[in-house]
C-alpha cells in the first residue's frame, strides 16, 4: 500500500486504459462475478436473518430482536470485543518493537530470530492449544479472556512483526540518525521518529490482528468452558446448536458477528496492507 | 525458559554504554545499542517462548507414551509412530492435504491475482468492489461454513436444488468423497483468495507501468507483457505468497472441521482434522499427537527449508 | 522503495483517539476477565455440567431444578453449565484434565466408564446405599442401575432412557394409504410409496452426530446382532449384522433414503421431519413433542426383521460424580437431590428420553403424550444397549460410541457401494485399532 499511496499522492499519472470500453466492461463483469461468488453465501446469510420467521417471507428485523433479547448474545459480543481490541493493543506493542530490530538488525541473532518467528508460524496450533491449555488452568488463566488474549497475541505474532518490520523498512534510517546527533537514545530514536511515523504501519497491523482474534474458534472452543466468558464463536456455535431449526435467529447471530470486521475493513480497506510481508520475509 | 532469556539479558544491560558516547563512535543502525535492541525484541521472545516450548515438550512426551488427556500412561518409545505410519488412514489423510494445500494455494493464488490484475485498470465502483471480494477472508469461518452449509448442505439447500431443476440429478456435493474433497477445497480457495489478492496487489505496485507503455508502442502483447514484464517482477513476492499459504493450509482445521468433519468416510480428512480426531473421538492421544508431531516435523522442515531459499534467492 | 518517507495517512489526533479507546477496552477487559475468573478454583461451588437433553425450552427447566437445590448445612451450592454435544468428549477430557472440570455431570452414555478407567470418577456406590435405605432404589426401571455397575462400583446413576424408536408421520401415511409398517418388508413398501410422492421414505442421518450409526445398529440388534457376542467379544462379521447392512443398501439402492443422506446432519433431518417430509425413521422417545406434532408422529410397534426377531438400541445416561470437587458429600446430596426432583422435567415436557423411574413414567403429564406409554410398554423392555449381545458395558464403548468406527461405517453403509461383509470387516478391524 505504501507505494501505492504514495504514486497517487506523488501525481504519477495513471496510464488511460487503453483497451477502450469494451474492454473496460468485460473486466467489470468478471470482477463481478468474481464478487457474487464471494457475497452469496455470506448474502444468503444476511438475507435469512432479515426473514420473518412466519412464512410470508417478509422483511423484518425481529430476529435480531429476538436474538439481542434473549440470548446471550450482547455479552458474546461485548467479550469478543474486549478480546480483538486487547489483543489488538497487546500485539501492537509488542510487534512494534521487535519489528523495528528486524528492520532495523543485521546479524545471526536476529536473522535466527527472524527464522524462529517463521517456524513457530508453521506449528500446527492444534498441537499446542491443549497443553497450553492445561498449563493455563494451573495459573488461572484457562477459562478467561486474558489467557485467550495471551494465544492471540502469541499466535498472531509472526505476521504482525513481519508487517511492522516492512512498513519501517520504508522509513529511512537517516531520519533516526538525525535523531541521535540531536542526542536521542536509540530507545527514544525509535519511539518518536521510526513509530510516529509508521502509524499506517500500525493501523495495518491493528486491523489484521483484531481479525485474527475476532474469527479465531479452535483456540476460544478449548479454552472457554463458562456462558459468561465466551466469545462470539463460541457462542454462536452454541446457539447453532440449540436452535438449529430456527435459521433466522442463527443467522442474525452470524450477521452479528460478520459485522464488526465488515464494518473496519469498509471503512479502513485503504489503510490496510499485508502484502509487505513478503519483503519484510525476504530480508529487503 | 523466561528467566534463562532474562538472565542472559542483564549483563548486556548492564554494558550498555552512554547513547552519547555511542553516537559518536558510530551513527550507522545496524549493531547500534545491541542492548536497547535486546530489550525492543524481548517481550516478543518471551511469549514466544512461552507459548511454544512448553507445549513442544509435553507433546513430544505424550507422543511416546500411551496415556489420555488425564493419565500420562506409560513410554512405549515410537509405538505410537510406527502404529500412525502403518495407518492406510494416515497416508490418506497425508495425501488429501497435499491436495488440499496444492489447491488452496494455487486456486487462491491465481484468483487473487487476477482480481489484482483487473483491479488496476480503470473499472467502475472499484471501491465497493474490492470491499466485497475481501468479505470472504474478513468474515469468521463459523459463519461462513453455517452459510456455505445453508446453500449447499443438504438436497433442499438453494445450490442442489437449483442444480437438480436445471437437470442435473441429485448433487449433494458433501455426500460423495469426490465431491467433498472438491468443495472442502473450493470453500479452502473462497476463503484465502483475498489474501492472495491483497499480497499480489502490493506486489504489482512496485510495477512501474510506464513500462508497459513502452512496451506496447514496442508492439508487445498483453500477454507478453505480462509473461515478460510482470511475471519476473512478482515472482519473488508470489514465492513468499505460496510459501505463506501452504503453511496456512496445511495447518487450517476450521475449514475442513466445520464443513464436513473431515467425512464421508473420511474422504476430506487432513492430518489436522485427523490428529484432532484421534485424541477427541476415539480418545487416542499417543498416535493423534503423534500425528500432529509428524505433520509439524515436516512443515518445519519444509518451511526452514523455504525459507533458506527466500533469503538466498534475495541475496544473490 | 525504502528511501521515501511514507504519509502519514490518518491524522495523529486521529490515531491517538483510536489508541486511547483501545487502551481503555483492554482495562475494562481486564476488569471483565477477572470478574470471569478462574473456576477451577470452585471456591465452594459445586460445578454441575449438563447436555442438552430435550426441546428448546429445556435449559431454562434444567436450568431452574438447578437452582432450586438447597445444600445442607455445610454443603456446597450447585451452579449449571450447559455443554454442547458437538465436541463434548474434547469439553470434557482436557476440562478434566485440567481440574476445571465439573463435580457432577451428565454426559455420553459411556463417559462415565471411560473416565471412571481414568480414575476420575467418584463412585455412586454411597449414593446407591442411601437410594436403597429410602426405597428410590426399587423406582429405577429393571436392569437400569445394574447397567452401570463394574467391578470397582457403580460409575453413575441412571436418570434418562435414549430408545431409538421407530416413528411415521401418519398423514403421510394417509395420503399415501399405508399402515404403520411391522415389518422390515413393510418399512421398504411404505418408504416406496412415500418417496414416490416426493417425501423422504426413511429418514436416516450419517453426517455429523450420532443417529445415523445408532439407526444402523439398532437394525443390526433388531435382526439378532449387534457388535458384541454374549461373552462380551468382538463379533461384528455375521449373517445377522450382513443382513441388517443389506436392508439399508436395499433402502439407499431403492431410492427411499435421501441422497443426501451420507453427510446429513442429525438437526437438518429433524429440520425435515418438522417440515412434513419423512415418512419413517428411528429417532428418540417423544421426538414428536420435539417436532412439535404431537398427533401426527407417532410410534410404531417394535418391527420384525426378515429373520422374525425383534430387538432394538437404547442407551442408559447417567449422572456421574467427579473426584475433583469441592465435597464428595456435597455431590452426592446435589446428585440425589436432582433424581429425586427431576420430574418436573418431564412435568414439563421438555425431555427428549425416557424417565429412568418408574414413578414418572406414571404421571399424568408423562402419560399425556400417547407415545411416551407405547415407548414405555412397548420398545423399552426388548431393547438392548451397546453391549448386546453382551450385558456388560465397558470403557471401550466410549470410543465406540460416537466414534469414527461407527460414523464411517454409517456413511459407508449409506453410501451402498460395497458388500455388507467388506463394510462389518472393516468396522470390526477399526473398532480394534481403536479399542486396542
Amino acid at each position: 500500500m505504501t507505494t501505492a499511496t504514495l504514486k497517487t499522492r506523488t501525481g504519477t499519472p495513471r496510464p488511460s486504459t487503453e483497451a477502450g470500453s469494451r474492454g473496460q466492461w468485460l473486466r467489470f463483469a468478471i470482477l463481478v462475478a468474481l464478487a457474487a461468488f464471494a457475497l452469496i453465501p455470506i448474502g444468503g446469510t444476511v438475507v435469512l436473518s432479515l426473514r420473518s420467521n412466519n412464512g410470508t417471507g417478509s422483511l423484518t428485523l425481529e430476529n435480531f430482536t429476538n436474538v439481542l433479547s434473549s440470548s446471550g448474545a450482547v455479552a458474546w459480543l461485548l467479550n469478543s470485543l474486549q478480546v480483538a481490541l486487547a489483543t489488538v493493543v497487546v500485539s501492537v506493542a509488542v510487534a512494534a518493537p521487535a519489528g523495528y530490530v528486524l528492520s532495523r538488525g543485521r546479524g545471526r541473532l536476529v536473522g535466527g530470530y527472524s527464522l524462529l518467528l517463521f517456524v513457530v508460524q508453521a506449528l500446527p496450533v492444534i498441537t499446542s492449544v491443549i497443553p497450553l491449555f492445561i498449563l493455563f488452568s494451573h495459573i488461572g488463566l484457562a477459562d478467561n479472556l486474558v489467557g485467550i488474549t495471551i494465544l492471540y497475541v502469541a499466535s498472531s505474532m509472526s505476521v504482525a512483526t513481519w508487517m511492522m518490520a516492512a512498513y519501517m523498512d520504508g522509513i529511512p534510517g537517516s531520519l533516526e540518525e538525525a535523531a541521535w546527533i540531536d542526542g536521542a537514545s536509540v530507545f527514544k530514536g525509535f519511539l518518536h521518529v521510526v513509530l510516529r511515523n509508521s502509524l499506517p504501519g500500525v493501523l495495518s497491523t491493528a486491523i489484521f490482528t483484531f481479525l485474527m482474534a475476532w474469527n479465531d474458534y479452535l483456540v476460544a472452543s478449548i479454552f472457554l468452558r463458562s456462558a459468561g466468558a465466551f466469545t462470539l464463536p463460541i457462542g454462536v456455535q452454541t446457539f447453532f446448536q440449540q436452535h438449529s431449526t430456527d435459521w433466522g435467529s442463527v443467522m442474525a447471530v452470524a450477521v452479528i458477528m460478520l459485522l464488526p470486521p465488515t464494518i473496519i475493513f469498509a471503512t479502513l480497506n485503504k489503510y490496510f496492507s499485508v502484502g509487505g510481508v513478503a519483503g519484510s520475509l525476504a530480508g529487503q | 525458559m523466561s528467566t534463562s532469556v532474562r538472565r542472559t539479558e542483564l549483563p548486556l544491560t548492564m554494558r550498555t554504554p552512554a547513547p552519547e558516547a555511542r553516537k559518536r563512535r558510530r551513527t550507522s543502525s545496524p549493531g547500534r545499542a545491541p542492548a536497547t535492541k535486546a530489550f525492543l525484541i524481548l517481550p516478543s521472545v518471551v511469549i514466544l517462548i512461552l507459548t511454544n516450548a512448553y507445549p513442544i515438550a509435553y507433546a513430544a512426551f505424550q507422543a511416546l507414551h500411551n496415556g489420555s488427556l488425564i493419565t500420562p500412561g506409560d513410554f512405549v518409545g515410537l509405538d505410537n509412530f510406527a502404529k500412525v505410519l502403518a495407518d492406510p488412514a494416515f497416508w490418506r489423510a497425508a495425501g488429501f492435504t497435499v491436495i488440499f494445500a496444492i489447491a488452496g494455494v494455487f486456486g487462491s493464488w491465481i484468483i487473487g491475482l487476477a482480481i489484482a490484475l483487473l483491479l488496476r485498470t480503470r473499472i467502475p465502483a472499484k471501491g465497493i468492489l474490492k470491499t466485497v471480494l475481501l468479505l470472504p477472508w474478513v468474515v469468521p469461518i463459523v459463519v461462513s461454513a453455517m452459510s456455505w452449509n445453508w446453500l449447499i448442505g443438504t438436497s433442499s439447500s438453494p445450490v442442489p436444488s437449483l442444480m437438480h431443476a436445471l437437470g442435473f440429478g441429485d448433487a449433494i456435493f458433501l455426500s460423495d468423497p469426490l465431491g467433498a474433497q472438491i468443495t472442502v477445497c473450493l470453500f479452502e480457495v473462497w476463503v484465502n483468495f483475498p489474501f492472495m489478492m491483497l499480497m499480489m496487489s502490493a506486489a504489482l505496485t512496485s510495477v512501474d507501468e510506464s513500462i508497459y507503455e513502452a512496451a506496447k508502442i514496442d508492439g508487445a502483447s498483453a500477454s507478453q507483457s505480462f509473461r515478460y514484464m510482470t511475471l519476473p517482477i512478482i515472482a519473488k513476492p508470489t514465492y513468499i505468497a505460496w510459501v505463506l499459504m501452504t503453511i496456512f493450509c496445511v495447518n487450517d482445521f476450521p475449514t475442513v472441521y466445520l464443513l464436513t468433519h473431515g467425512g464421508p468416510v473420511g474422504a476430506t480428512n487432513t492430518l489436522v482434522v485427523l490428529a484432532y480426531k484421534t485424541v477427541f473421538q476415539n480418545f487416542q492421544t499417543g498416535p493423534g499427537v503423534a500425528i500432529a508431531f509428524l505433520m509439524t516435523l515436516a512443515l518445519a522442515a519444509v518451511a526452514v527449508l523455504l525459507f533458506r531459499q527466500i533469503r538466498k534467492s534475495t541475496s544473490s | 522503495m525504502k528511501n521515501v518517507l511514507p504519509p502519514t495517512a490518518m491524522s495523529r489526533r486521529g490515531f491517538l483517539a483510536l489508541t486511547g479507546a483501545a487502551a481503555l477496552a483492554t482495562s475494562v477487559s481486564a476488569c471483565a476477565a477477572g470478574n470471569v475468573g478462574n473456576t477451577s478454583a470452585g471456591g465452594g461451588i459445586l460445578k454441575f455440567w449438563d447436555m442438552p437433553w430435550g426441546n428448546q425450552d429445556y435449559l431454562g427447566a434444567a436450568q431452574a431444578l438447578t437452582q432450586a437445590y438447597k445444600p445442607g448445612s455445610g454443603l456446597p451450592g450447585a451452579s449449571y453449565q450447559q455443554v454442547n454435544w458437538d465436541g463434548f468428549n474434547q469439553t470434557f477430557s482436557s476440562a478434566i484434565a485440567s481440574n476445571t472440570g465439573p463435580a457432577v455431570s451428565t454426559g455420553g452414555g459411556f463417559q462415565a466408564f471411560q473416565f471412571a478407567k481414568q480414575g476420575a470418577i467418584a463412585y455412586a456406590d454411597n449414593l446407591i446405599d442411601s437410594f436403597k435405605k429410602d426405597g428410590t432404589y426399587d423406582d429405577f426401571l429393571p436392569h437400569t442401575l445394574d447397567a452401570m455397575k463394574t467391578s470397582d462400583g457403580y460409575v453413575g446413576v441412571p436418570w434418562n432412557l435414549d430408545v431409538q424408536v421407530f416413528w411415521y408421520r401418519k398423514s403421510i401415511l394417509d395420503q399415501i394409504g399405508a399402515t404403520p409398517p411391522e415389518t422390515w418388508d413393510d418399512v421398504l413398501a411404505v418408504a416406496k410409496k412415500a418417496s414416490a410422492k416426493g417425501y423422504v421414505g426413511f429418514g436416516i442421518s450419517g453426517g455429523s452426530g450420532n443417529y445415523g450409526p445408532m439407526a444402523v445398529l439398532s437394525l443390526m440388534i433388531n435382526n439378532g446382532g449387534g457388535l458384541f457376542n454374549s461373552n462380551g467379544d468382538l463379533d461384528i462379521v455375521n449373517d445377522r449384522n450382513a443382513e441388517a447392512v443389506d436392508f439399508v443398501t436395499e433402502l439407499v439402492k431403492q431410492g427411499v433414503v435421501d441422497p443426501g443422506s451420507v453427510s446429513m446432519k442429525d438437526d437438518d433431518l429433524t429440520t425435515a421431519w418438522t417440515n412434513k417430509k419423512v415418512a419413517l425413521g428411528f429417532q428418540s422417545p417423544a421426538f414428536n413433542n420435539v417436532v412439535g406434532d404431537e398427533k401426527d408422529v407417532l410410534v410404531t410397534n417394535p418391527l420384525k426383521s426378515r429373520r422374525g426377531d425383534i430387538g432394538g438400541l437404547y442407551y442408559v445416561n447417567n449422572i456421574m460424580m467427579y473426584k475433583n470437587t469441592p465435597s464428595q458429600a456435597g455431590s452426592e446430596a446435589f446428585a440425589s437431590y436432582y433424581i429425586k426432583n427431576m420430574k418436573t422435567l418431564w412435568q414439563k415436557g421438555v425431555m427428549q428420553g425416557l424417565p429412568a423411574l418408574k414413578s414418572i413414567t406414571e404421571l399424568p403429564e408423562f402419560k399425556a403424550n400417547a407415545q411416551n406409554t407405547a415407548v414405555v410398554e412397548k420398545w423399552q423392555p426388548i431393547c438392548k444397549t451397546t453391549a448386546a449381545q453382551s450385558g456388560t458395558l465397558s470403557a471401550k464403548l466410549a470410543t465406540i460410541d460416537g466414534g469414527q468406527a461407527m460414523t464411517d461405517f454409517c456413511q459407508t453403509v449409506l453410501s451402498a457401494k460395497s458388500p455388507s461383509k467388506t463394510i462389518l470387516t472393516k468396522l470390526e478391524s477399526d473398532i480394534k485399532a481403536a479399542i486396542s
